[in-house]
């Protein structure tokens, strides 16, 4: 995979120097190969007269010739490059990621070409305008190099329809810079995505719009994987389709954590737990926990004999905070315990 | 309290360390969880700053200016992070399988070498095993299908005792039958006056202690003393001892408690994988082997590997 991607980008780079070497080596090309080509169409301006003085090399030379250096070599990273290119530098101030870049295969051709002045400054002012702190201006380009590809009217045209939806300015703000692929989906696309997140799941204006700011994520998330998601939350597991919609308003990463991950949660919290699917409902933060940490615990309380999860008995253990809090809380407050005998007991595991 | 320079703490990572290893995750992932645990700390600290780029810069015809400044081609953000996971060689001393738990040597940096010594060495591990009573499984373990239901109530505590004391003595008679050597013989005498007698090949397990620890049918656990065991064979032990009890078995846990001198009290859980406690724990297994040079060269030339 790595050698494949090295000849990859060799070839890529490769094809770049000589693009370059193309271009820049034209002017010096002697005039008698100009003679050849020319024709009367030609305009007058078009001819390059360069006329070369037949100098010996045991002369003095006194023109200044330090501009004169080898081109660029190919290379696999940015690092060759980076303290001759301008857009380079600038990038590297707005604090991105180059070193990630470089490992996608498509970016590092592509963000050679960019021209700072031309193709990045005024969608760095746009994004800083939309709200975008300067911190987190360089994780959004190292996330996604291609917002430059995109017009800067497009861009305008999708913000202004979350606008139309009534969406906030605050709220477009969180969209924007908590999702950085956001911009780069047309606004039908964006608008199938959130009409099918309304009609799946029953969801009213509001709750479209809360969802959207509470994980901007999710809406451009694999709608595959969020259907499979959903398959096994109604069919594998049992939820009806208000607890779903309860489960997705409440907590969206369930959806898009991986399907055998909060299976296997939901089946030791349902099955050895006998905890109920209402209750799991109203929690459904557990079913994002990892299953060894809710094992873990579980059978500490189970040894401790501090099982209760009866909220009308005393001593009543919360799903949540069964799951929520560092070992040193989780010891103090729901086992009564100290951290040193839960160690000893997780070494018995 | 560790020190802020991230080089000094890097030319001190070198050496064995000592974690317990949760059962359902690879050797491997929890050698790659340390690694990266340990790269991600490190560069968080004070990290070796760029080096310098000198330009010449000025009409040469006329004066000439040197100009210094950091060079953006070893920036953090244009090369990646000063330590990367690929940076560190980290391999096991002993290998525990997928549905092991418990202690786990790993040998960090130039540590690799010394935990191939400990390997080559087969040091005796101990483990407990826990198993169920009249269920058979066809992997051995709890996660298998199960193919066989059997009673067990007429299972006493030293039916069990007195099947493993056979199987512990069978197994020390077959070393020395396999040795050439008769068991009442002088030779024999002079063979096991030399200490643990251990077989030449890597590949044949041999059991010196075995032990019930806990009866509560269905429940049961045993401790096992042994060296060259691998997981299949110690599953397998406690199918073996279901069928001849009678009765059928399977093992739901296995927990290695012990390897030579390192026991559960060094070990490291994992929220404990922390930089911090890595390198005292390192500091502390390495007191261990300084203390024990036999970990590592085994001065006996009977006892030696190879």
């Amino acid at each position: 995979m790595l050698r494949r991607y090295c000849a990859n980008s060799l070839l890529i780079l490769r094809r770049l120097s000589h693009t370059q070497t193309e271009i820049t080596v034209k002017p010096s090309i002697e005039p008698s190969q100009y003679q050849v080509i020319d024709t009367s169409d030609l305009p007058e301006d078009d001819y390059i007269d360069v006329k070369f003085e037949q100098k010996s090399v045991l002369e003095d030379c006194n023109e200044d010739i330090s501009h004169i250096a080898p081109y660029l070599q190919p290379s696999f990273n940015f690092a060759a490059y980076v303290n001759k290119s301008e857009t380079l530098q600038q990038l590297v101030k707005l604090g991105v990621d180059l070193h990630k870049l470089e490992k996608k295969v498509k970016v590092p051709p592509y963000i050679l070409k960019l021209d700072f002045e031309k193709d990045i400054k005024n969608h760095v002012i746009f994004l800083s305008d939309l709200g975008v702190a300067n911190e987190e201006l360089g994780n959004f380009i190292s996330k996604n190099p291609f917002i430059f590809q995109e017009d800067l009217d497009n861009l305008q045209v999708r913000v202004n329809y979350l606008k139309s939806k009534k969406f906030s300015d605050p709220m477009v703000t969180r969209i924007v810079s908590c999702n950085p692929f956001w911009l780069i989906f047309s606004t039908q696309r964006i608008d199938r995505r959130l009409g099918f997140f309304q009609k799946h799941f029953f969801l009213t204006g509001d709750e479209v719009r809360q969802l959207t700011v509470q994980q901007p994520r999710i809406i451009t998330y694999n709608i595959r994987h969020i259907k499979l998601n959903d398959f096994a939350i109604r069919e594998e597991m049992g939820f009806s389709a208000e607890e779903t919609k309860s489960i997705l308003l409440k907590k969206p990463y369930v959806f898009m954590k991986g399907r055998d991950h909060i299976l296997k949660t939901f089946e030791f919290i349902h099955k050895n737990m006998n905890m109920p699917l209402e209750r799991i409902a109203e929690f459904p933060e557990v079913l994002t926990c990892r299953e060894f940490k809710i094992k873990q615990r579980y059978t500490f309380l189970e040894k401790l004999g501090r099982i209760q999860f009866n909220p009308r008995k005393p001593n009543y253990v919360s799903l949540l905070s069964l799951v929520s809090g560092s070992d040193a809380e989780f010891c103090d407050k729901v086992a009564k315990s100290s951290v040193q005998a839960y160690n000893t007991f997780l070494k018995t595991l | 309290m560790l020190a802020k320079d991230a080089p000094t703490i890097w030319n001190a990572l070198k050496g064995i360390i000592c974690v317990y290893k949760p059962a359902d995750v690879s050797c491997n992932r929890v050698a790659k969880t340390v690694i990266h645990k340990i790269c991600s700390e490190l560069n968080e600290m004070d990290c070796r700053p760029p080096i310098d780029y000198v330009s010449i810069e000025g009409d040469p015809s006329g004066e000439l200016t040197v100009i210094t400044k950091p060079s953006l081609a070893d920036d953090p953000l244009v090369v990646g992070p000063r330590y990367q996971p690929k940076d560190i060689r980290c391999t096991w001393s002993s290998y525990l399988g997928v549905n092991t738990s418990g202690v786990l040597l790993l040998g960090i940096q130039n540590g690799t070498k010394l935990a191939m010594r400990i390997r080559n060495n087969k040091l005796v591990r101990a483990y407990r095993i826990k198993g169920l009573l009249g269920l058979a499984t066809d992997n051995y373990y709890k996660d298998g299908k199960v193919v066989e239901k059997s009673t067990f109530k007429f299972i006493k505590a030293f039916n069990i005792e007195k099947l493993l004391a056979s199987m512990q003595a069978a197994h020390q008679r077959k070393m020395f039958d396999t040795c050439g050597v008769d068991l009442q013989s002088q030779a024999a005498y002079e063979l096991a006056v030399k200490g643990p007698i251990r077989p030449s090949h890597s590949k044949i397990p041999l059991i010196y202690g075995i032990k019930c620890v806990h009866f509560e049918p269905p429940e049961f656990t045993i401790e096992v003393h042994c060296i060259n065991e691998y997981e299949m064979y110690l599953k397998a032990l406690m199918q073996e001892i279901g069928m001849k009890l009678h009765s059928t078995a399977h093992c739901t846990g296995i927990q290695c408690i012990r390897h030579s001198y390192f026991n559960l009290d060094h070990a490291l859980l994992q929220k404990h994988w922390t930089l911090q406690n890595i390198i005292t724990n390192l500091e502390e297994c390495n007191d261990i082997i300084e203390e024990h040079k036999d970990l590592t060269i085994q001065e006996n030339i009977a006892l030696q590997y190879g």
